[in-house]
């Protein structure tokens, strides 16, 4: 008796997942949604940003005109700057500055050879555009460098001091190792956190759509009048929908931030692809909720980017939590793309175990439960 | 085109508006929580760095010179570790973002004249942060340097103190950062983030409205009146622009107001520009209504073709001068790039009429050709 019924209730559940798939794969809409997200989407987010200095225009004010202003002048070079040539007034470089045609103005004093030789202290000015407050902070830090480097070539001149000498005096060497994106590669930070944004977005969006679609096309009634239980009707759904987010991860994962990015997968990918599916799950039961807010796909979709934002927000996905306000930082144990955001760069780019993350894992855990058991009851009772 | 009929549409389409309750909460909320979401969520100001420290030494001199990042405003002390699997342990688990080693006999070969490699390991998870923690390090460690470096030299050739540091650094680089003083990254986000939001709100708006009236076939009723396909147009989008109108106000207040950024320039140059754009974005939501036939799909493109080139390719992270030759044209086929530069003039430079017309110009431009498009490809006969 229990075996048949088991095989019944097994049944009822592979009849209904086959009907999702297949409803699916009539949708073009949301087929093409779900393709250009885990492949165009992702390539572009990864190879788009680049937040790095790179030429960035500056001109000169020289006073001087000696060897040695120029010789600190051709110092500014790409990558990191473009010298675009020899202006001749400050008047000529604040409105370069307002209009935006350099980001900065290296300004060097009359004298400035006589005083280095000299021995005196000469300082050398540069007028930054800090509208963008990045690169202006990039620039001064290049900039900063070069001067220094500028400075200490001079210094080993006048003090006499040779290469050999120079290992023999007291100075901190700085010797640094950049852990797990050890040239901080901007594509394999921008493409995991975009895959793991547009994980959350499809599985808000497929499972609200799939519930939804019964709506709009009335075909829900008769859901409610056959024999399946709410439950029989809503698993296969997440499940379905489920299978399909998974199977985009791992095709992105394989076929664009692999073979595009080079990233050098660094822990269980088993691990990841376990994570992934506990997370779709959670998730889904937000999905459900949206489904019993909405009547058409239209919404579905506005009321996804409503629920999207404030759990981007919380997620620490650009802007890891330390850099967020204390409250905003308080409230990120309420967004479960913050323990996702937290286990998938830490599997993927550090390698990282369930030695480390357990309290990620446990949190996500948890908070899917309330999630899910949310949607569910949310949705259940339309059957009432 | 007739005055009244125009009045009556717009008059239709407003109550419409009204009566969707989830549709009027989206033209109101999505674009704040757009603003708060990024400003707050993508914070680029690096500070308050997490990071641990084990010192091998414990001399007096090991503690002046760890004390000069712990006492650092840029720098958040986590505790000294105990050793270098436990620093590799707190970093896999994001507790702290870089760590310094002092090796042991720090203080006995620095003063014995010799130097010393202090290692420091650093997450290289967010790239950006990653690249300016390594200035700081290396800023700090620079510093110190010069201290040694200048009483060893004051020592070893018996001149005053004063005049051996000016012999080791005698070159010194003055920033001054114009428009963002204190180059709050806040600034530039919040002011910049007008821009997106007003980049793909208006036209995510108008493309659900014109395509709803097509979905639930409403649009016959126009079909079948006298109402020319002018007078429809301008009807139907004068309420989104009116919407748009208010967000302007709206955004221009809270950035002001929440993130305290400056407004140096002229209003009546500001808000006549800003329509202008949220014209131009209006016409795209336009064009997209006619490219696809259902909300969902409309809602969508237009964040695909609005998003993300407001993101990527507008200024906003990454300067047009800086990007190829091939991507610096397409930035200039979007809108983005000119409201852009209108915004931060606006705020952060102070500019005007005078610096800033030829951006508005460009967006007339832009207006004109969208619309006229727009315009020519709306048909009342449709065909079927």
């Amino acid at each position: 008796m229990m075996g048949s019924r088991l095989l019944l209730w097994l049944d009822r559940m592979v009849a209904m997942t086959v009907k999702e798939l297949k409803q699916l794969s009539r949708d073009p809409i949301l087929l093409i949604v779900i393709v250009y997200f885990f492949t165009v989407d992702i390539y572009v987010a990864g190879s788009g940003i680049q937040m790095d200095l790179k030429q960035a225009a500056i001109v000169v004010l020289d006073h001087d005109h000696s060897a040695a202003s120029r010789d600190l002048i051709y110092r500014f070079r790409p990558p990191y700057f473009d010298l675009k040539g020899e202006i001749s007034s400050e008047h000529e470089a604040r409105e370069l500055l307002d209009r935006g045609d350099v980001l900065a103005v290296l300004d060097i004093p009359a004298d400035f050879q006589r005083d280095l030789m000299r021995g005196k202290n000469v300082s050398v000015q540069m007028q930054v555009d800090a509208s963008n407050a990045t690169l202006g902070t990039l620039a001064t830090t290049y900039a900063g460098q070069i001067v220094a480097r500028f400075g200490q070539e001079q210094a080993k001149e006048r003090l006499g001091l040779t290469e050999a000498q120079l290992q023999a005096v007291p100075v901190i060497q700085d010797r640094h190792r950049v852990y797990y994106n050890p040239n901080q590669t901007d594509p394999w930070f921008m493409s995991i956190s975009e895959l793991l944004t547009v994980i959350t977005m499809l599985s808000l969006m497929l499972p609200a759509a799939a519930a939804v679609r019964e709506k709009e096309r009335g075909t829900i009634e008769q859901l409610a009048v056959s024999p399946l239980t709410p439950a029989q009707i809503l698993f296969p759904k997440i499940l379905a929908m489920g299978m399909i987010i998974l199977l985009g991860a791992a095709v992105s994962l394989f076929l664009v931030i692999l073979p595009a990015f080079h990233l050098p997968i660094k822990g269980s990918l088993v691990l990841f692809f376990i994570v992934t599916a506990l997370y779709v799950f959670a998730t889904s039961g937000l999905g459900l909720f949206i489904a019993t807010l909405s009547h058409n796909l239209g919404q579905v979709v506005m009321l996804v980017i409503l629920i999207m934002m404030p759990l981007l927000l919380l997620s620490g996905a650009w802007t890891p939590p330390e850099a967020m306000p204390d409250a905003l930082r308080m409230a990120m144990v309420l967004s479960p793309l913050s323990y996702f955001i937290e286990m998938g760069y830490g599997i993927l780019l550090k390698g990282a175990g369930l030695d480390i993350l357990w309290d990620s894992l446990l949190g996500l855990a948890l908070l899917g439960v309330v999630i899910f058991s949310f949607g569910v009851w949310r949705f259940r009772r339309q059957f009432r | 085109m007739n005055v009244s009929r125009i009045k009556a549409i717009a008059y239709k389409e407003w109550r419409e508006i009204l009566r969707d309750r989830l549709f009027f909460t989206m033209a109101f909320v999505v674009p704040i929580m757009t603003l708060l979401v990024l400003a707050y969520g993508l914070s680029l100001d690096v500070e308050h760095i997490p990071f641990s420290v084990i010192d091998y030494d414990k001399s007096a001199m090991s503690r002046d010179y760890l004390h000069r990042f712990i006492d650092s405003r840029y720098f958040d002390f986590q505790g000294e570790a105990a050793g270098e699997r436990e620093l590799d342990d707190l970093l896999a688990d994001s507790r702290i973002r870089f760590a310094i080693i002092v090796p042991p006999r720090f203080q006995e070969q620095l003063l014995s004249g010799r130097p010393v490699a202090v290692q420091s390991l650093i997450d290289g998870v967010f790239p950006y942060r990653t690249q300016v923690s390594k200035g700081y390090v290396a800023a700090i460690n620079a510093d110190f340097s010069t201290e040694l470096l200048s009483r060893y030299i004051a020592q070893t050739r018996g001149i005053r103190i004063e005049q051996a540091s000016v012999l080791v650094a005698p070159v010194r680089l003055e920033t001054r950062y114009l428009y963002n003083q204190a180059i709050r990254s806040r600034w530039s986000m919040s002011t910049g983030l007008i821009m997106l939001v007003l980049m793909f709100a208006p036209p995510f708006l108008t493309a659900l409205g014109v395509v709803r009236e097509r979905e639930n076939g409403s649009i016959y009723n126009i079909y079948a009146s006298t109402v020319s396909r002018g007078e429809f147009i301008l009807g139907k989008l004068l309420p989104y622009i009116a919407i748009s109108a208010l967000n302007i106000i709206i955004l221009w207040w809270l950035v002001i107001e929440l993130f305290g950024a400056p407004f140096k320039g002229s209003l009546l140059f500001f808000f006549p520009a800003s329509l202008i754009f949220v014209v131009c974005t209006t016409g795209i939501g336009l064009l997209v209504s006619l490219l696809v036939r259902t909300q969902a799909a409309a809602a969508l493109l237009t964040m695909v073709i609005t998003f993300i080139p407001a993101m990527l390719f507008s200024g906003l992270l990454v300067p047009v001068e800086s990007m190829d030759r091939a991507t610096q044209i397409e930035a200039h086929l979007f809108p983005a790039v000119y409201y852009l530069n209108i915004v931060w003039g606006s705020f952060l430079k102070g500019l005007g009429w005078s610096a800033l017309w030829g951006n508005v110009l460009s967006l007339l431009i832009y207006a004109a050709i969208i619309w006229t498009i727009g315009l020519l490809s709306f048909h009342k006969r449709p065909r079927q």
